[in-house]
């Protein structure tokens, strides 16, 4: 398995993907927290709370949602890429076990989705707190709630590339894989959380978006940090096990 | 025992048999051409040998074991399939570097492997820039990387100029000479002649023929075409001895049915010099067509096998 674990690891750090995605995981966390720090306590379409408020600056230092998205699609690119660049075979004839190659790849793309999770986090409270100084207050919320907040980003990202890594190893086309992906995150998970609140804080991405901090936009409260990261492990490992069972009954052509 | 054998492999996508009960061996020491036409099954069969395609029925093994048992794949077996099977945007060196990790091999290899291919100066180049014949290329050094003794590969030529089909004859030879165990499947009939030693032969998934080289070109004979001074002299001697003789013109003949061996022995019996003597590798081509030819017009033929 360490020798599956350091070939995936190989092959992501020889491609442009893991450090685009953490560019752009960056470059879009810094014009959200912009967008939202400029417009804090005023009443445009991104306004928040005023940073000087526990709601306003929590909003903006929970600016991480970009880096989850792009964590997510990093996953689900770790795996239906090997089918889209014909690579499968090559892994397959290494390492025969495919099951091992999944857990592989889930294990790397985690460790990939906590470095973007991680960029993110660190862009957005480093732009929360440029926005505190020019505000001239202290902080409203701690470092150390912060701190937690930068490492439910990390966390949720990890778990959310994990995921990703069985929805690729799921589906077979890579097209197919992300914009499925994208359209249960961003439109599927929104829908069904605002047509039924109660189960909002349930929704496997809403919840791993909650461990970085992101408020719910209804009235439930989000799930305790523990139980939303269980969830979000739970919901991962179901969809790597799936995705692991389908790889190893394809033919791979 | 055969280092690598199928017995009763089939493979059906629904109603369709893409391979229908096939067995074949590949012998230690020996290049075995895998041959057939275009949707013959070729490609479908050796993804089974490799664990790659689930059969429906059948075993397909290498060394006594299936691919998905051997305790270090990479290093008994290395395959090509097709398109090598590289990241466009990952480099030579880093394609190989990965595959060597993965397999338990020493990273070392993989300056000696692309080498021996001859893609030393390209080897930090991503592989998209790359042309089809350093793909090929590639794909061979990734096959070569374990330094195994079987190796599948599937197409191997594609792509390669005429200095680089030379260079993978000789490669091929040499590999078996070493005694390993090589299995290439081709459309290049001509080429294929001048490398294997033995051939099976599948058509629309069903084995048409399995034999030495020798033994299945022998009732075709090769094609020579020579050039002699005395011409008519030798044109005697080759019809009575049962040749066609084909004038081409001047002093040349092209001559089917008789050996290079037998043309030599009748123009020394009789002293007649032979200025120029080429073959041409039309006998597999031949064979193929006439046992292809043989089992469509009779559905599922017997398969011609060697003599035990």
């Amino acid at each position: 398995m360490t020798r599956t674990v350091r070939a995936e690891l190989l092959k992501l750090a020889t491609i442009r993907l893991p450090l685009g995605l953490l560019t752009a995981a960056a470059l879009l966390t810094a014009t959200i927290a912009t967008l939202r720090g400029s417009q804090a306590g005023g009443e445009g379409h991104m306004a928040i709370p005023p940073v000087a408020t526990t709601d306003g600056l929590t909003a903006l230092v929970a600016s991480t949602d970009m880096a989850l998205v792009l964590a997510l699609v990093l996953g689900v690119v770790v795996a239906a890429g090997e089918r889209q660049h014909g690579t499968a075979t090559t892994t397959f004839l290494a390492t025969p076990g495919r099951p091992r190659v999944v857990a592989a790849k889930a294990l790397v793309a985690a460790l990939a989705g906590a470095a973007v999770g991680l960029a993110g986090a660190v862009v957005s409270t480093a732009i929360a707190l440029g926005f505190v100084a020019a505000d001239g207050g202290d902080p409203a919320i701690g470092g150390d709630t912060m701190a937690r907040y930068a490492a439910g980003a990390t966390l949720g990202a990890a778990l959310v590339a994990a995921a990703g890594v069985g929805i690729g190893a799921l589906v077979r086309e890579q097209l197919d894989a992300v914009m499925g992906a994208l359209v249960w995150a961003l439109i599927a998970e929104r829908l069904l959380g605002g047509l039924f609140e109660a189960i909002a804080p349930y929704l496997p991405y809403t919840a791993a978006t909650t461990l970085g901090g992101t408020p719910l936009t209804g009235t439930a409260d989000p799930l305790a940090f523990a139980l939303a990261a269980i969830l979000v492990l739970v919901v991962a490992a179901a969809l790597i096990a799936a995705g692991a069972w389908r790889t190893d009954r394809s033919d791979v052509t | 025992m055969a280092m690598v054998e199928a017995r009763g492999l089939t493979k059906r996508y629904g109603d369709q048999v893409v391979v229908d009960d096939l067995s074949f061996e590949a012998d230690a020491g020996t290049v075995t051409g895998f041959l057939g036409p275009n949707g013959a099954g070729k490609t479908t069969t050796l993804r089974m040998l490799l664990g790659l395609v689930r059969p429906t029925a059948g075993t397909a093994t290498i060394g006594g074991a299936r691919y998905a048992d051997l305790p270090h794949p990479v290093r008994q077996v290395g395959a090509m399939l097709e398109d090598p099977g590289t990241h466009p945007g990952r480099t030579a060196r880093n394609h190989l570097r990965a595959h060597a990790v993965a397999g338990g091999i020493a990273t070392a290899r993989v300056g000696h492997v692309l080498e021996a291919v001859g893609l030393t100066d390209a080897a930090d180049r991503r592989a998209a820039t790359f042309s089809l014949g350093m793909r090929q290329r590639l794909g061979l050094a990734t096959a070569l990387l374990g330094d195994p003794g079987v190796l599948v590969l599937d197409e191997p030529g594609n792509g390669l100029d005429p200095e680089g089909v030379r260079w993978l004859r000789r490669l091929l030879r040499d590999l078996a000479a070493e005694g390993r165990t090589v299995l290439v499947s081709s459309h290049a009939l001509a080429e294929m002649a001048q490398t294997v030693d033995r051939v099976v032969i599948l058509d629309r998934g069903v084995l048409v023929a399995q034999a030495a080289l020798a033994e299945l070109t022998a009732g075709t004979g090769t094609r020579s075409v020579l050039r002699t001074p005395r011409a008519d002299d030798l044109v005697a001697a080759l019809k009575a001895d049962g040749a066609d003789v084909e004038p081409l013109g001047g002093d040349r003949l092209a001559v089917s049915g008789s050996t290079p061996e037998r043309i030599a022995e009748l123009a020394a019996s009789r002293a007649v010099p032979i200025v120029e003597h080429t073959t041409s590798s039309d006998g597999l081509e031949d064979a193929f067509l006439r046992l292809t030819r043989m089992a469509a017009r009779s559905g599922a033929a017997s398969p011609v096998q060697e003599d035990a």
